[in-house]
């Protein structure tokens, strides 16, 4: 496994993915192509989790504001930590301005859509 | 056309913000949200409020930029030009709203959802908004499908209008209303 590490532009968020197990997803969200631009992202986290051993995993997610695509890939990322969630230890953290209801209520839709990862709402 | 009556009707509008664009990019969204935040930043406006203001403008822009049609043209090709402006009528809302050209198809798949989502209670359009978000992992288009839903469940009224151009083409404008917080 390589680190990957995407750097924040104006529209897309800083991305770094540890083979440790660490994850931090960290600015604003709106690519001109959200799924082109999260496929490294997702094609990384897929390959995570078929190597030998697989660490845990802590993800931190920092969005401030997004378009309704990227709303949609981080619900396919959360998909796809929760069918591992049995195998491996997963923590995320979804992080938020507490002045930014809008970040918080988008936290705790994931909460409500995935009863079974374990996502903590973390103000900042 | 005197560019002192864009300036009349902004101030009488309440414009903080208007751009017509001829060729929408990425580039320039992205450079018409630092101007925004700019704006709101000055303003003093909540977070909150912010971030909504925020999401609905890129929703707009993002779906001007990758649907809007050629008016000029007889056939259906795209050109990604339209309007979008940010208004304030303090102390008691912010409005977006957007113009750009859609051929009769667009409007016939447009219509019935916004029609829909007027009529929706804005926890039914958030229970909505998360159902369709769930519907599976290679189900891409451009966007996600879910951009109304999403501009829906971020203002408190959603007006829209089709009027008819030429060649068969509408003009189609949508103007969402955000309210400020109470103690903004």
């Amino acid at each position: 496994m390589n680190e990957l590490l995407i750097e924040e532009t104006q529209y897309t968020p800083s991305i770094k993915m540890s083979p440790e197990g660490q994850i931090e997803i960290k600015g604003k969200s709106y690519p001109e192509n959200t799924f082109e631009f999260y496929k490294p992202v997702m094609v990384w986290l897929t390959d995570y989790f078929v190597q030998d051993s697989v660490p845990s995993l802590k993800v931190k997610f920092e969005i401030t504001y997004f378009n309704s695509s990227s709303s949609k890939l981080f619900f396919d990322f959360f998909d796809l930590l929760n069918e591992h969630k049995d195998s491996v230890g997963i923590t995320i953290d979804w992080c938020y301005d507490e002045e930014n209801e809008s970040a918080m209520e988008a936290g705790e839709d994931f909460i409500d859509d995935f009863p079974d990862l374990s996502i903590k709402l973390v103000t900042v | 056309m005197n560019i002192q009556s864009i300036k009349e009707l902004t101030d009488k509008e309440g414009i903080v913000f208007l751009a017509y664009t001829g060729f929408l990019s990425q580039s320039l969204i992205s450079a018409m949200m630092t101007s925004l935040e700019q704006e709101t930043d000055y303003g003093g406006l909540n977070l909150g409020v912010s971030a909504h203001i925020y999401t609905i403008f890129i929703e707009m822009a993002q779906n001007m930029m990758n649907y809007s049609r050629d008016l000029t043209a007889l056939d259906n090709s795209r050109k990604p030009e339209g309007i979008i402006l940010v208004g304030k009528r303090l102390p008691e809302y912010y409005y977006v709203e957007s113009q750009n050209v859609v051929d009769v198809s667009d409007m016939e798949k447009m219509e019935p959802k916004l029609a829909e989502l007027q009529g929706m209670s804005n926890d039914e359009i958030k229970k909505r908004y998360r159902e369709l978000r769930k519907s599976g992992r290679d189900k891409h288009d451009v966007g996600g499908g879910i951009g109304f839903y999403e501009i829906a469940k971020r203002c408190e009224r959603l007006e829209y209008s089709f009027s008819p151009a030429e060649n068969n083409k509408y003009f189609f404008n949508l103007k969402a209303i955000v309210p400020m917080k109470k103690g903004d």
